[in-house]
């Protein structure tokens, strides 16, 4: 057996597409250049303790894939629509209103000017250190999305970010996204990861939040990818004065899926809420690590994450909450429930709280369960099969998290999904 | 309808059933009492399908089917029905999805069309109404949150909504105010019918004051000790289980005295 590589192959290394405006060329070749001698990720990665094993990358899935003559996803969505095909932007495939207070951008279409303030902004949200992937896509990005919203914008209707892969040959893409919400502006913002071809691809995301004082965002993920489709993707925000932000991640397994998700709570009187729903099956990954900064006084923090786990998969939460030492009267929530459906499959789970402030309240839970015996046979016991039982109580574990989905439609896609899910799921039962 | 034969059931191979034998026809109550441990639980759940339940030998059919063959789920639509001593909480799934799903399930196995959601409304609006609970707790999670009383209340529910042939009520009386008491035993004696049979376990006597069943049978250790009529039942009472030389933390009669105690 060849022993795993134990730094990022060079391969990966090569951006594509140089329609980029200079300084943005420059950040990404700074990156790649820092990458240089990445280590890879091991069983004693400390992060990435659990997941190391899943990451399988071959320098065949290294190349960027095309994105010329690719049309888009054909996918109706009830609101504005940008599409991403391969990590780019297909302007023809999208559809949103051309408005003076909300600017969406590609970052090719930047002037020098613009993208050198954005090339500041890049990456400010995430920490290099414990997102190590996350400085891989700012080294690799093909083009990129800024949305700006001026202060008091409000977005009438949900932005869907369709965010397809087609996977006829192997290869990567490196989707990246920078949100600028100015002070009180509104908007909710629907990424949905989703996968069409065959071949093994590498999907490497990043999405920003910057909200301004008073800026109110709304972010639901969806991560729908085929089985083919390894995928790393951070999602990092700051937030400032009594801004709001609020986040529902709906994850489905994968052979490799990570996602790390970072709040930084900057300014006095900020809150942020993070639900996080995952399901796994077969032998599928799934693995969520957010973290919550409380640096600012008097901010609140409530997440709540449900893993269920079938068959033989896998599911990782590691859920971190740090409040600095000027962060008093912290409120921060954070609950962990984990369903397991089989004795074949895998849940870690581990909460981390460094409290450096002594006035803050800070509860956090988790749990590793399985479908209550006693529950199951009341339902039997009224004639409900045992199938429909076994979907009922492991709906149950999701309810609340799935009703509070702010876009039906959304909702809707994720009831599906979970459908297909428990289909497989209880097949024997 | 019902018939038991020498039924052994155990649980993680301790025996607890010991050689039960009981016939049971259509039309008839019948009401099981014993001291705590005696196995009137077990035998409720061995009959429901409960498999923590072991049966070890006997047999039990049911309209001449053999019924330990069949699933729970497959039980309860041919019209068995267990009210639990301990009903679950279930929270998630809200009771009026489950009474619904219930319903369905069994309309659906009857051949029937499913119920809309408003007959179906209709129906358990009027159902909750007899049994005195606030319709609004029909969107709670199954017995969420519920009071003792209000459990039972909602087992009886469901026993009114899903109209089974063979009701066992398992000790549906205790933890009951003389006014619950009363809303449950009105409810099952709304059950009582010329095609239904009913298997009451009972821990006290005072439920069989408003509820007059046909047969009363004594179980001690996993075994029927002593069967008669309803006047069995105002014996022990006076005598207490001692009388028939079973051990008893406390003896039925003075149980009966502190009912609203519980
Ligand atoms: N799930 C169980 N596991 C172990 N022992 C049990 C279980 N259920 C009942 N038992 C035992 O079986 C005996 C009979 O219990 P039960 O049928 O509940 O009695 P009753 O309903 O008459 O009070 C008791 O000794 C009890 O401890
Ligand atoms: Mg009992």
């Amino acid at each position: 057996m060849k022993p795993a590589p134990s730094l990022l192959s060079s391969a990966f290394l090569q951006p594509a597409g140089q329609a980029l405006p200079a300084p943005l060329l420059a950040l990404r070749k700074q990156r790649g250049a820092a990458l240089v001698d990445m280590p890879m990720p091991t069983r004693k990665t400390e992060n990435w303790k659990y997941s190391s094993k899943y990451l399988k990358l071959t320098d065949e899935m290294a190349t960027s894939l095309p994105t010329a003559g690719k049309t888009g996803s054909a996918l109706a969505v009830p609101g504005y629509k940008v599409a991403f095909i391969n990590g780019v932007m297909v302007p023809e495939a999208s559809e949103y209103p051309d408005l003076n207070d909300i600017l969406i951008q590609r970052f090719s279409d930047l002037s020098d000017a613009e993208a050198s303030e954005l090339a500041e902004r890049l990456d400010s949200t995430l920490d290099a250190k414990a997102v190590q992937f996350a400085g891989l896509n700012t080294a690799r990005f093909e083009d990129g999305l800024v949305i700006r919203l001026k202060p008091d914008a409000v977005l009438d209707q949900p932005l869907f970010i369709i965010h397809e892969v087609t996977a006829d040959a192997s290869g990567s893409a490196f989707p990246r996204i920078f949100v600028e919400a100015g002070r009180n502006s509104q908007i909710t913002l629907v990424e949905e990861f989703i996968s069409s071809g065959q071949e093994a691809v590498f999907v490497n995301s990043v999405t920003e939040f910057t909200l301004a004082e008073g800026a109110n965002v709304t972010n639901i993920r969806l991560s729908m990818g085929g089985e083919n489709v390894q995928h790393i993707g951070a999602t990092g925000v700051t937030q400032q004065r009594s801004s709001r932000f609020e986040s529902h991640c709906v994850g489905f397994g994968g052979p490799l899926r990570r996602h790390d998700l970072r709040v930084r709570l900057e300014g006095k009187g900020a809150e942020c809420k993070l639900n996080g729903v995952v399901v796994t099956q077969g032998t599928q990954h799934y693995d969520n690590h957010t973290t919550i900064e409380h640096v600012a006084p008097n901010c609140d923090s409530e997440e709540t994450y449900r893993n269920i786990a079938a068959d033989k998969s896998h599911a990782v939460f590691n859920g971190r909450i740090h409040i600095h030492p000027d962060a008093q009267k912290s409120n921060a929530n954070m609950s962990n429930k984990n369903l397991l459906l089989s004795t074949g499959a895998e849940i870690d789970t581990k909460p981390e709280l460094e409290i450096y402030a002594d006035d803050v309240k800070c509860a956090h839970g988790a749990t590793i369960g399985q479908l209550d015996k006693e529950s199951l046979f009341y339902l039997v016991s009224r004639g409900i099969g045992i199938r429909e039982a076994n979907v009922l109580l492991t709906m149950a574990f999701i309810n609340e998290l799935v009703a509070q989905i702010p876009v039906d439609a959304v909702k809707d896609t994720v009831q599906i999904r979970l459908n297909q899910f428990f289909d497989q799921a209880f097949q024997e039962v | 309808m019902l018939s038991i034969k020498n039924l052994h059931a155990s649980v993680e191979g301790k025996e607890i059933l010991k050689g039960i034998n009981l016939e049971i026809k259509a039309g008839e109550v019948h009401a099981i009492m014993g001291p705590n441990g005696s196995g009137k639980s077990t035998l409720a759940q061995v009959l429901a399908g409960n498999d923590a339940f072991e049966v070890t030998s006997g047999s039990v059919t049911m309209h001449g089917e053999d019924l330990l063959e069949k699933a729970t789920e497959e039980r309860a639509r041919d019209g068995v029905f267990l009210a639990f001593q301990y009903p679950v909480e279930i929270p998630g799934v809200s009771n009026l999805q489950f009474m619904r799903t219930s319903v369905n399930a069994m309309r659906h196995h009857r051949g029937e069309s499913e119920m809309n959601a408003a007959e179906f409304m209709k129906l358990a609006r009027e159902i909750s109404k007899q049994v005195d609970l606030d319709p609004a707790f029909l969107k709670r999670g199954v017995n969420e949150g519920f009071s003792g009383g209000e459990k039972k209340r909602n087992e009886i529910m469901q026993a009114l909504m899903l109209q089974p042939k063979l009701a066992i009520l398992d000790e549906t009386d205790s933890g009951l105010d003389i006014d619950a008491l009363k809303v449950v035993s009105d409810g099952v004696n709304a059950l009582r019918a010329e095609d239904r049979a009913i298997l009451m376990v009972t821990h006290y006597q005072r439920l069989l004051d408003h509820i007059v069943p046909d047969f009363v049978h004594v179980l001690a250790e996993g075994k029927i000790v002593k069967s008669g009529g309803r006047e069995l039942a105002l014996e022990l009472e006076e005598r207490g289980y001692a009388w028939l030389g079973i051990k008893d933390d406390e003896t039925a009669a003075s149980s009966a005295l502190s009912n609203s105690a519980n």
